[in-house]
Formats: structure tokens, sequence, C-alpha cells
């Protein structure tokens, strides 16, 4: 029986995020005869996998020849992916042997339960969900979705023209895009048993520490009321009415901050306040609304009132030029915002019911949901002139001190703890 | 004098100051209320008892009789659950304070939305039994899913209600402390009379009257009840129920009268339907809609003492923990004068009925309309006691037709007193003057929400959506 790795899946990372203009501008093209053999591949992969499903019901554990098969199908489909997506550079071989650098491991065939084997098509329709959120996009008669790995793409294709590499945050996001999607198929494909991991910060081999001047703080402990969760949307409405109100000031707000800042070249202090206190009370009803934290959000974004909250910097000195074109320059940072928004819809959705069931949220959606409010709030924060910085797209690990998991702030209307029994703890004899 | 006798001055000069503070009040009240009280209906009208078999098979009587029995029961058992879930959130709903990241008026509305959210979660078997009991006599068309998605936005609505409810209470609250009911209620009553003023662009799917000859009753029925210009709208409610209604809605510019589509798709001659128009314009004419803006304020006012007096012992509703506290006592206090409501409400539509028989001048009409509103609604014409003093917002069909007699008695006695004799004229022209002129209308102003012709009929989703067995009043908890 082989070994098993951490997670069964698991994406290695060995790009330098340089890019050949060349293959770049071309990079569709090029990509043409990988999609004709993909499309074939696809097809054999379709048969095996029904095969492979059958196999498994009866014997409890996929057939090695099988199981290393598909294995090296969903590998192939990973680096073609990474290919098309700029997620990496060179042109991939067409056998999906290791090696490429963005690649999989996949650990070898293990027992799974036969139960779970059974019902794989519909366990997997929750995670096929968040794949198509991050990594599928579709085209109807009168409308269009984009998943952030293919925003992600239309970006990194304009940024390695102009500079012959690609920012680390489009590369780190498509990654996670397609470490997820890697885990979803492995998963649908019988290949492991462990359900996809959600977790952006699980997700790459290397997470990068970063000191944003706008960064999120995460000190929820997972638990979630039933009650709370069940009637979440309706108990947001007096938010979404305040906050209605409160995007009509903001906005006049914002423009005046434009204009001084423009002319200043630094925001003034009111209106950084103003804004960031703006700022930090929409994030605290989005992680209430998306279920990423738990308790009722107050209604003046103060800063500590809310496990989930938002640290901006004091206002700093920035480019007049950039300050002018601000709104054009936040276009592409608006693309993805939405991208991640259906992201942390998804992740609402179906941690909805998983707090139902459990009365907890799981990590892996949390911490996606995070991700998404995160990347929101430092969009808004660059378009409203509070930081001349542009939002990273990809996971990071924030560098700040959090709470420990399960030690969540304490609400100044809980109820008191019980006090403690007189005569102090018991002594050891 | 002793130090005790001393202290005991002032307490006794408080009591005294409180006990004609309170006795001012109440006659305060009391003249509101005789005012509010006028109608134009003749006080010693009698209305005669007539057989409901004289005006409707034996077959339909008991058909209807246990259709309303049914829901009449389930009311009850609903409003059981009700008081037992509020009982039970007024005690331990304090322990959801932990849910809450909010200050103490965020979190008091969090406790209030949870509250409701707790309340509809116990009625949904209600109103499932509800909406199977109206399929089954084809009263309602509404799917069960339908009809939750219903309830569920409806009870967004109450949501946000509340939160303002308790954002305006609980502000004052930590202002004025124990005292800020005197400005709460009247608080609550400007925004009742702005609710009232704005309902008519809350209805949704309405459009103007389609048929000529009722838009040109209606201008003439308006101007001759002293309101003209009264815009006559129709809403669409035929995908959800079949059955008819009507209702007044607004004041001063924003006065209309809707009609559901279910009146006129066939079943009522054009005559009934000048009836209907000229009892909702009847509502507009006597200022109805106002005067349940001043029904509520007297209701409010000692309700909202009543609910500062009965939260003190959890810290007044300064403190969210008071929150569950004052809802249980607001919905009890509601429940309890929801009897004299009634009183109230059957008083107006007695006078809205009167007004529409001396506009129209058609008898036959209104005892034809009133015969097949019970039918097609299946309305009780007669219900029992109990539940005519629970439930009836409206006189009892029965008691319409009374009055319709009535009316005839009085325009024969009328027109014997008009006609010439043979000897001296007994008759001065002042007296036959008189004696001609229909009865003028008292006020010129409106109600808190929409008056409807019937009680039972189950509208579509929105701000005036009820359910059969569930008669909520104008200020919605």
């Amino acid at each position: 029986m082989s070994t098993v790795p951490e997670a069964p899946i698991r994406l290695t990372l060995e790009d330098d995020l340089k890019r050949s203009r060349l293959t770049v501008f071309f990079r569709l093209l090029l990509a043409l005869p990988h999609f004709v053999w993909l499309f074939g591949w696809t097809v054999l992969a379709a048969f095996g996998a029904i095969l492979n499903w059958l196999l498994t019901l009866i014997a409890g554990q996929p057939p090695t020849w099988l199981h290393n098969f598909l294995a090296r199908y969903v590998r192939y489909a990973t680096h073609v992916t990474a290919f098309v997506t700029l997620t990496a550079n060179p042109f991939p071989g067409f056998t999906g042997a290791p090696g490429y650098p963005v690649d999989l491991e996949i650990a070898g065939p293990q027992r799974q339960n036969r139960w779970t084997v059974a019902f794989r098509a519909i366990l997997a329709v929750p995670a096929l969900l968040i794949a198509s959120a991050l990594a599928q996009s579709s085209s109807g008669r009168n409308s269009f979705s984009l998943s952030l790995l293919v925003a992600c793409a239309v970006l990194a294709w304009f940024v390695s023209l102009a500079r012959g590499r690609t920012s680390r945050g489009l590369r780190d996001a498509a990654a996670y895009a397609l470490a997820y999607s890697a885990q979803t198929h492995g998963y649908l494909l019988l290949l492991t048993d462990r359900y996809p991991n959600s977790d952006p910060l699980a997700a790459l081999p290397e997470v990068p520490e970063r000191a944003d001047p706008i960064a999120i703080e995460v000190g929820d402990d997972l638990r979630r009321s039933r009650l709370t969760v069940f009637f979440r949307l309706l108990l947001a409405l007096p938010h979404l009415v305040w906050l209605f109100l409160w995007d009509v000031v903001a906005f006049f707000a914002a423009l005046v901050n434009s204009v001084v800042t423009i002319i200043r070249g630094t925001s003034p202090d009111s209106l950084h306040r103003f804004l960031s206190a703006y700022l930090r009370y929409r994030l605290h009803v989005s992680a209430f609304l998306w279920l990423v934290a738990n308790p009722f959000p107050g209604f003046v974004g103060a800063q500590g009132s809310y496990p989930v909250d938002l640290h901006i910097a004091p206002p700093e000195r920035q480019n007049r030029w950039s300050a002018f074109f601000r709104w054009l320059l936040g276009i592409p940072a608006l693309l993805l915002a939405i991208t991640y928004g259906a992201l942390a819809g998804v992740v609402a959705l179906l941690g909805w019911f998983a707090s139902l069931f459990t009365a907890r949220m799981p990590l892996g959606l949390r911490n996606a949901g995070a991700l998404a409010l995160r990347y929101g709030a430092q969009t808004h924060g660059y378009l409203y002139m509070l930081t001349p910085s542009y939002p990273y797209a990809g996971p990071t690990r924030e560098d700040r001190p959090r709470p420990t998991l399960g030690e969540a702030p304490a609400s100044p209307f809980a109820p008191p703890a019980p006090a403690a029994p007189e005569g102090g703890p018991p002594s050891a004899a | 004098m002793t130090g005790a006798s001393r202290r005991a001055l002032p307490q006794r000069w408080r009591l005294l100051a409180t006990t004609l503070a309170l006795a001012a009040g109440a006659s305060v009240w009391g003249l509101a209320a005789h005012l509010l009280w006028r109608s134009t209906v003749p006080s010693g009208l009698h209305l005669a008892h007539l057989g409901a078999s004289h005006f409707f098979s034996h077959g339909f009587l008991q058909r209807s009789s246990s259709y309303a029995r049914f829901q009449e029961i389930t009311a009850v058992l609903a409003t059981v659950v009700l008081l037992v879930v509020l009982v039970l959130y007024a005690r331990r709903g304090h322990r959801l304070m932990r849910e809450s990241a909010a200050g103490r008026i965020g979190t008091g509305m969090l406790l209030g939305m949870l509250g409701f959210a707790l309340v509809w979660l116990a009625e949904v078997p209600f109103a499932l039994v509800a909406v199977w009991w109206e399929r089954r006599h084809h009263v309602s068309r509404q799917s069960y899913a339908a009809a939750l998605l219903e309830g569920f936005a409806a009870l967004g609505a109450r949501f946000l209600f509340i939160s303002l409810a308790l954002a305006i209470a609980m502000g004052l609250a930590g202002v004025l402390r124990r005292w800020w009911w005197a400005v709460a209620a009247p608080a609550f009553v400007g925004l009742a009379l702005l609710s009232t003023f704005l309902s008519a662009y809350l209805i949704p799917n309405t459009k103007p009257l389609g048929s000529p000859a009722l838009r040109v009753d209606a201008g003439a029925l308006a101007r001759a009840e002293g309101v003209p210009r009264t815009r006559v709208l129709v809403q669409d409610v035929h995908r959800y129920t079949t059955a008819p209604n009507a209702e007044a809605v607004g004041f001063g510019p924003t006065r209309r009268v809707i009609l559901w589509d279910t009146l006129l798709d066939g079943r009522f001659t054009r005559s009934q339907i000048r009836v209907v128009i000229a009892h909702e314009l009847g509502h507009i004419a006597h200022g109805h809609l106002l005067r349940r803006v001043g029904w509520l304020a007297l209701f409010l006012i000692p309700a909202a003492a009543l609910v500062a007096l009965l939260s003190r012992p959890r810290g007044g509703l300064a403190q969210p923990e008071a929150v569950p506290v004052a809802l249980l006592v607001f919905v009890v206090l509601q429940l309890l004068a929801g009897p004299l409501l009634n009183v109230v409400s059957r008083h107006e539509e007695a006078e809205a009925d009167w007004s529409a028989l001396n506009a129209t001048h058609d008898p036959a009409a209104a005892r034809g309309l009133f015969v097949e509103l019970a039918r097609t609604s299946l309305a009780d014409p007669d219900p029992p006691s109990w539940a005519y003093v629970l439930n009836a917002d409206h006189p009892t069909i029965m008691q319409r037709l009374a009055m319709v007699s009535a009316w005839q008695q009085r325009q024969s006695l009328r027109a014997a007193e008009l006609r010439p004799r043979a000897g001296p004229s007994h008759v001065t022209p002042r007296r036959r003057a008189r004696a001609a002129a229909p009865p003028a209308p008292v006020t010129r102003r409106g109600c808190p929400t929409a008056r409807a012709l019937l009680p039972a009929a189950r509208p579509p989703a929105g701000p005036h959506a009820r359910r059969s067995g569930h008669r909520p009043r104008c200020p919605t908890v």
C-alpha cells in the first residue's frame, strides 16, 4: 500500500513567474493541440471512470492500473489548464507525466467506503458548485458568468505582455482554483475519498506573509447558531437598509476624497476615518451575511467590535497620476472582486446547509469566504483612495496576531461566566 | 412632626398627583374615543333579526359554518401556540444576546427579530393547514410553497418594522429612561400616519379600472359621497384566490379604492359592484382610515406605558434583556384589545354600508351583493357569538342584510312624510328639505391600513396580506 501524503491530491508550484511574451500572446492558439488531445482523453476517462466506479464498488478499492490512468488524466488536465490560464509558462507534455511547474502529487489507490463510492456523484455536487465558481465559466443566451480562474487568466495575459512576467497574486489565485478543481475531479473519479478542501491557505504549498495597508483579521471560532443561520438573510435586512443609506453618503465622501487626494496628494484625516469606518461596517455586514462570522454586527463599524475585522493603515502620500486614474486602474480589481463575490455567495449557500446541520462553519469555507471579503475590502479601499496599494489577488497569511481558534472575542452582552466554586480547585494528593 | 411623617407627605402628594393625572388621562381618552365613535348611522336604528335560511340554502349554511369553524379553531390554537412561544422566549430569550456583537440597541433589534422568527416557525404548521383548508374549498389557488415563501417574505417586512420600532423605543429609553413611552407612542402614531399615507403605493399588481361604465359610476359615486377625484384601481389577485374583495387606502392625495379582479370576473352585476365602490368610498368619505390612526393612538399610549412598567424588572427597555418581555406584553395587550378593536371596526363597516345605501339608493343590489359575497367567499352568514366577538371585524352578512331592510324601511317612512296630504300640510318646507337630504359625511379623514369589504378573503403578498383565521389589526406585530 502506498504512503498517503498529507493531502491525497496536492498542488506543487515550481513556477518563477516569468512569462514569454510570444507564447503568452498566442497562448490560446498554441493550446489547440492540447485541447484536441484532452478531448480524446476525456472521452476515454469518462468510460474509465464508470468502470472504476463499478470495480471500486465491488472490490472496495480502485484497481491500480485504472487509478494511475485517471490520475495521469487529472494531472494532464491540470497542466493544460495551467498553461492556458498563464498559471505556468512552458508548453506541457501530452502524457501527464510529473515534472511540470504546476503539478499534482496524487497518492496511490486507497480503500474507500462503498457507500460514499455509490453516491459519489451526488456527494460531489457541493464541491462542483465551488469548483464552478473558482474554475469554470459559462455562457447562456442572455448571461455570462466568469470564474476566478478565467478572470485571473485574462488579467495575467495583459500583465504578462506588458511586463514579461505575471504577478504572484494572480498566479496564486489561479493556482488555488486549479488545486481545488483537481481535488474535486480526483474525488469524483474516485482517486481519493477525501473531500476537497476549499481552504485557500491549505491549497498552495507556500502562502506569502504580507503586511498590506488594508488587512483582514479573522478571530471567528467557527461556531454558528442554527437559529440565526436559518434566518440570516432576513436578520441582515436592517443592516442592508442602513448600509444602503451609508452607501449614498460614502459615495459622495469618496468623490470629495478623490478630488482632495488628487490636489493634496494625500487623503484628509476626517474623510479617511469616515470611509474606513464605512468599509469596516461593510465588511462586518458582509461577514455576517455570508456566514464568515456568527454574531449580529453593530451599526457603526467600530474597530475591534467584530470577530472578522478590518485594519486600515493611516493615510499616506499617493501618486497624483494614479489617484487621477484610480477608477480606471481599478477596473481589473473590480473584475476579480466580482468573481470573488460569486465565490462568497456559493460559500455562503453551502455554509448555510453545513451550519444548520452541524452548528459549525467548515474551516475551508470560512477561509474561502474571508479571502473573498478581504479582496473586496482592499478593492474598495483602493478605489476610495484609502491606500495606493493595489489589491492582492492571492491567498495570504496576514501579518497580524489573532486569537487562538476557539477563543472568540467576548460579546459585551454575553451571559457572565459561572462563578468559580469557593475554596479553589481541589489540591493534588 | 416626625421624620417618617415628613417623608410620607411627599409620597401622598405624589400619589395624589398620579391619581389626578390618571383621571385626567382617562377623561381625555374617553372624550377622544367618544369623538372617534361618532357615526352617521342613525342611533335609533333597529335591526330586525333575519333568518339565514331565508337567503341561503341549508347545504350552504352547513358548508360555510364548517369552513369558518375550522378556521376559527385553528386561529385559536395558533394564538395559544403564539403565547406559549412568547412566554418561553420572555423567560429564556435573553440568552440569545451572545449571538450579538452589536451595541444595546442592535442587540435589542436582534432579540426582537428572533422573537418574531420563533413565532413564525411555530405557526408554520397552522399556515399550511389554512392553505390546505382553503384549497380544499376552492377559495384559494395558492400552492403550499408559495404560501410559505410569501410568509417568509412577509417576515422580512416584520423584521424591518420591529427593528425600526425597537430602535426608536430603545433609543428613547436610553435618554428618557422610564418616560420613553410618552415620546415613543406619538412617534409610532406618526409612523402609522405616514404608513397610511404611503400605503396606496405599496399595493402590488394594480391597474386602472378598465370598464368605462364602472369608471363613470365610480366618478358619480365619489361626487355623491363628497370625495371627488378618488382613484379606483383593480388589483390582480386571481392567481392566488377566488374570493372577491375590495379595500380603501390612503388619505388626501393618496386616497384610493382598490377592487380585486375577482370582483370583476362576471359573478357580480354592475349594480352590485357600484355598491362595493360606494362602500369603499364611504370609508374615505367618513375618514375611517384616519380615525383608525386615532384609535391606534388611544391603544398605543397606555400600551406603551404598560410595556415600560412591566419591563422594568429586566432593567427597562433601555436594556436588550427586556425586549423579550416587552414583546410578550405588547402581543398580549394586542390580543386583549382585539375584541374591542373589532367593535370599532364593525361600527365603521356599518357606517360604510349605510353610506353606500345612501349613495346608490339600490337596496336590491346591496342585498344581492351581500348574499353573493357570502356564497363566493364561503363566509358564515351568522356565526356563533364567541367567534363573532373574537374574530368578526365586519358585521355579519345577516346584520348587513338587516341594515339594508332597515334602510329601506326608513326610506319608506321618509317618502310617506313627504307625500302630499289632503288637508293642511304638517310638513314645513324646511322639514321637507331636511327629510329629503341624504345624511352628510361626518369627517373627511382616513385610516391606518386598508379597510376591506370582507374579512374572510385571503389577499396576496403585500403589506395588507392576511390569512384566513388570522386577522391582524392595523399596526402589525
